[in-house]
């Protein structure tokens, strides 16, 4: 499933994608949800309207990132109603590999501005 | 649910309408989903009250601006969104790079554009004058004008009786034929005066050419062409109503004067109506019938022998040219039976379709073929000014190779790349296209503001056209693109390793390339200097002819037709008397003498001789060119006596007639006898000859010698008449005193043609001058973009060998030896341009060659004085470069690649 080739199609991720993957990164969450942890993560850098934040998702789940999951049993307002998602497979490697990639980045960064 | 505002679920519906921008599919599956999270954003507490609803507001467009048009894109991971943001970085990359490199884009727009707008200007005045079909009028091709042959003149003019004859004979071919003719005449009303040349029409005049006047009526066939006369009525041209008239439209039924009597103003032309001629705009139309009201001094209306009138006519449908023809030739053989004396030396008739007649058909190919070197001439200017766009961005494209080979290892995609050289190619084009366009509406303003220095209504249509944008815009996109591109998509080729170490593999080719452009466009100015180069060599000649009269600077004129006053023979003579004697008597002024008409005008008349004892061939011309003068003319002229007496004052109505004749009419009548008492029959006397002058120019300076022949002013009167006033020291007051003489005598008679005979003879040199100095400009301007064009490939070709020039300086070579190897390298190129660009030129010259005045086609010094200026130029250009290549330091050349 997470054979190299799909890795490579789908990376690098753009800043919107990687922050989407991290917040479904601990459990299924609802559209409106993400858009709000998306706002938290980025100190409020990445702010979706409903088109944008459904169109991503809606590419996301069309690249395989991500796919519609049950809701994991949360009680409120509209919840029954409300879409959840969660990542698959190759969402989680590609999220693993990106973050590796930027942490290398970051540690050669780091080592530079130190010397 | 409660916080809501009273209008909140009118926003929602809103937001809900608005959805529908987003594809079907989409909105089916997350229709709900996109309204659940617009309540949600809702409840967020920085979009509730006022302010908040405002930013929700900008919030949800940007919402919609990004996410609709990626919505609807189907490809994954792209969409316009990011189309839009590469295109936009695209220019705004393109736009850097073009400010980046000031020089570059300045020399490749401004050359483009110079290339452009000439040739849309050129292309706007051809069109214009000569190609573009009669505007106004209703389906030109089916009008054809109709000339008369007579032996030495292929289209000749029309009387009125012959007119009234053709058109009234010729009905089942031809729908309507109409007849015009220019005329002078002095407009007066609401106290002012002024001359003015109008037009005398037959009554179908309108109706021939399907003109609807704007106002009022048209002249009424059947009714006005009757009765000498009878008709004092008048049209007025769109452009007249407008200035002197303030486009009024109560003007219809207004009374005006014309040369002293009352006409009604009955119709107002259209505005596309301007006339039956291409470049001139007649402000008045006056029924033909009005002739001899409007001219006393002349009865055309009776006289079959005066031909000074064009005839245009419309065919019917289903009739042809041929069946035109036809006909003309079967009435001129029953005139022929019927006037034998006025038509047995006519030779045939000449019908031209009104589309093919450009200016005049007798200028013919003449007007063609200028027309035709023009074209050409631009068009070459614009090849060189392409080749060195093209030359330039090929310097730029390898300069580039470094910058397109780093971007393509950082990993930008190859369409991306391409993308990005379209952009700036286009955005080159469209600087380029609208600075020509500037240009070329500059350029156009000037031509249509030409005015030749000839009294008429002149009015040039040129403006721009559709065609001409189209042009404009094609070119300017094509070379953008061919010239732009073509090199750019070489440099991201992908052999991108050794671009970024920057060595120069293909460099040679390229090189190969570059000089190509570089011989071709040396070929090319050469080309268009050679010609400017024939065209200023016959100017020169041209003003060294001479005229047959002297000091052209210091003879004033001035022209007045009294007639159109009101005056009769009795009070104009009365008039010229009293001016020739205030003129004589003005101090600057030596001597003074009146004339019908000048030497080197436009305007000749000739009428038929006999000779008793000489018998004309058939073929033979038996009608000489004339002039009336009163006495002091030749005096005055400077023109000299060969043989008798020249007019004096007593040559009057009293006198026995006589004649005066210049040398070439007394050789070829009585070729080794004195023509001092012999007999001419002509204006129905027979003449004694009473003195013979040298021969001069009349027609143009460039003209063979002519038979000229000069009749009394005292004994024929004429009306119009021109004072000729040989001046010392400036002719300038001498003019400012001669119309104030005139003011005095009569303020209300407009006086024209106020000026020094040598701007009076401009009008002959004006083809050679005008030919001259369009060309000559064209040239340099060939010639500095050859210029620049050589100076940038040997530049180039110089920094590429620097290496190779520093091994050589290392191992011993001179400077000179090194400047010999480069400037002889650039040498063999000019001289391989200008090798061909002769070869081209001596086809051109033959082109060109029915508008030189004694010139050779091969003249000498144009074809070898301008190669040696050019080949002198592109040394310069050559010399520059390899001096730097000389100073080459061989360490430093060496050690940086």
């Amino acid at each position: 499933m997470t054979d190299a080739d799909a890795l490579d199609r789908v990376l690098p991720l753009s800043p919107t994608t990687f922050h989407i993957l991290v917040s479904l990164a601990d459990g299924p969450r609802h559209g409106y949800a993400v858009a709000r942890e998306v706002e938290e993560l980025t100190d409020g850098r990445i702010v979706m309207g409903p088109g944008t934040l459904y169109g991503s998702l809606q590419r996301m789940v069309a690249a395989g990132l991500i796919e519609e999951a049950d809701n994991p049993g949360e009680v409120g307002l509209h919840s029954e109603r409300r879409r959840y998602y969660r990542t698959t497979p190759l969402g989680a490697a590609a999220l693993r590999s990106e973050s590796d990639r930027l942490l290398r980045a970051v540690n050669v960064a780091q080592q530079r501005l130190e010397a | 649910v409660s916080e809501r505002a009273p209008g909140a679920d009118r926003a929602r519906a809103l937001y809900r309408r608005l959805l529908s921008l987003y594809p079907a599919t989409f909105r089916a599956r997350y229709g709900d989903d996109l309204l659940q999270a617009f309540d949600d954003r809702r409840t967020e507490p920085r979009f509730r009250g006022t302010l908040g609803g405002a930013r929700l507001i900008l919030f949800l467009l940007r919402d919609f601006m990004t996410s609709v048009p990626l919505a609807h894109d189907r490809r994954p991971g792209r969409g316009v969104g990011l189309i839009m943001t590469d295109l936009w970085q695209d220019l705004r990359f393109s736009t850097r790079m073009l400010v980046k490199n000031p020089m570059f884009t300045l020399a490749a727009i401004a050359t483009l554009a110079l290339g452009i707008g000439l040739n849309a200007a050129t292309f706007s005045a051809v069109q214009g004058i000569l190609l573009r079909p009669l505007e106004g009028t209703e389906r030109p091709e089916r009008l054809v004008q109709m000339y008369r042959q007579w032996p030495g003149i292929e289209f000749g003019s029309n009387s009125i009786p012959h007119y009234q004859d053709v058109r009234d004979r010729t009905r089942e071919v031809f729908e309507s034929v109409a007849g015009w003719i220019f005329q002078p005449m002095a407009i007066a009303g609401d106290g002012t005066s002024e001359r003015t040349i109008g037009m005398l029409v037959s009554a179908n005049f309108f109706q021939t050419y399907g003109v609807q006047p704007l106002l009022g009526r048209a002249f009424v066939p059947g009714v006005e062409d009757r009765d000498p006369g009878a008709h004092p009525v008048a049209v007025l041209g769109h452009g007249y109503w407008q200035t002197r008239f303030g486009a009024d439209p109560s003007v219809v039924g207004r009374t005006i004067s014309i040369n002293g009597h009352p006409y009604e103003i009955v119709g107002v032309a259209p505005e596309d109506f301007r006339g039956p001629i291409s470049f001139a705009a007649p402000p008045i139309y006056v029924p033909l019938m009005m002739q001899r009201r409007i001219d006393a001094s002349r009865d055309l209306i009776a006289s079959r022998g005066s031909n000074s009138m064009n005839v245009v006519g419309r065919l019917r449908d289903g009739q042809t040219l041929a069946q035109g023809q036809a006909i003309l030739d079967a009435i001129l053989m029953q005139l022929r039976d019927e006037y034998p004396e006025s038509y047995d030396d006519q030779l045939g008739t000449r019908l031209v379709p009104q589309n093919e007649a450009g200016i005049h058909p007798s200028f013919g190919s003449a007007q063609m073929g200028m027309g035709t070197v023009m074209m050409v001439v631009v068009a070459l200017l614009l090849l060189i000014a392409c080749v060195n766009v093209a030359n330039l961005f090929l310097a730029r494209a390898r300069d580039r190779r470094h910058e397109m080979g780093v971007r393509l290892s950082l990993g930008a995609g190859r369409p991306r790349i391409v993308r990005q050289l379209l952009t700036e190619s286009l955005l080159f084009s469209a600087l380029a296209g609208l600075a020509g366009l500037g240009l070329a509406a500059l350029g156009t303003q000037m031509l249509g503001g030409f005015r030749p220095p000839i009294d008429g209504p002149w009015d040039m249509r040129i403006d721009m056209d559709s065609t001409v944008l189209l042009f404009t815009a094609v070119v300017s996109l094509g070379a953008g693109l061919v010239f732009g591109m073509a090199p750019a998509l070489h440099a991201a080729s992908p052999d991108t390793a050794s671009a970024i170490k920057g060595e120069s593999d293909r460099g040679r080719g390229r090189s190969r390339a570059s000089s190509a452009l570089v011989v071709i466009q040396i070929s090319l100015s050469l080309l268009l200097l050679v010609t400017s180069g024939l065209f200023l060599r016959s100017l020169q000649s041209a003003t060294d002819i001479d005229p047959g009269f002297e000091e052209p600077r210091s003879l004033a004129t001035m022209a007045a037709d009294p007639g159109l006053q009101g005056y009769d023979e009795a009070t104009g003579r009365q008039f010229w008397d009293r001016m020739l004697e205030d003129v004589s008597s003005i101090p600057a002024v030596g001597s003074a003498s009146l004339a019908w008409s000048l030497p080197l005008g436009l305007n000749s008349s000739d009428r038929g001789i006999e000779i008793p004892g000489y018998e004309f061939g058939p073929d033979e011309r038996s009608s000489i060119a004339y002039t009336y003068v009163s006495e002091g003319y030749f005096e005055t002229m400077g023109i000299d006596v060969v043989d008798g007496r020249v007019f004096t004052r007593s040559d009057d109505a009293d006198a026995a007639p006589a004649i005066v004749v210049n040398r070439r009419f007394a050789e070829r009548f009585w070729p080794g006898e004195s023509a001092v008492g012999r007999l001419v029959g002509t204006a129905g006397e027979q003449r004694e000859v009473v003195g013979v002058v040298e021969t001069g120019k009349y027609g143009s300076l460039g003209e063979e010698a002519q038979d000229f022949m000069y009749l009394p002013y005292r004994e024929l009167y004429q009306s119009a008449m021109i004072v000729v006033a040989r001046t010392a020291g400036d002719p300038q007051p001498v003019m400012e005193r001669i119309r104030a003489l005139v003011r005095e005598l009569d303020p209300d008679l407009p006086v024209y043609d106020v000026r020094t005979m040598e701007d009076h003879m401009g009008i002959a040199l004006l083809p050679a001058r005008l030919g001259g100095s369009v060309l000559g400009l064209f040239g340099l301007l060939g010639l500095t973009l050859a210029a620049v064009g050589i100076y940038g490939v040997m530049a180039y070709s110089v920094s590429q060998r620097k290496r190779e020039l520093g091994i050589r300086v290392a191992m011993g070579a001179d400077r000179p030896t090194v400047i010999k190897l480069v400037l002889g390298e650039g040498m063999k190129l000019a001289l391989l341009g200008t090798v061909i660009g002769v070869a081209g030129a001596l086809g051109a010259a033959r082109l060109v060659q029915g508008l030189l005045y004694n010139v050779s086609p091969l003249d000498p010094i144009a074809f070898t004085g301008v190669p040696l200026m050019l080949v002198a130029v592109a040394a310069l250009a050559v010399y520059l470069p390899a001096r730097r290549a000389a100073a080459v330091d061989p360490m430093k050349a060496l050690k940086t690649d």
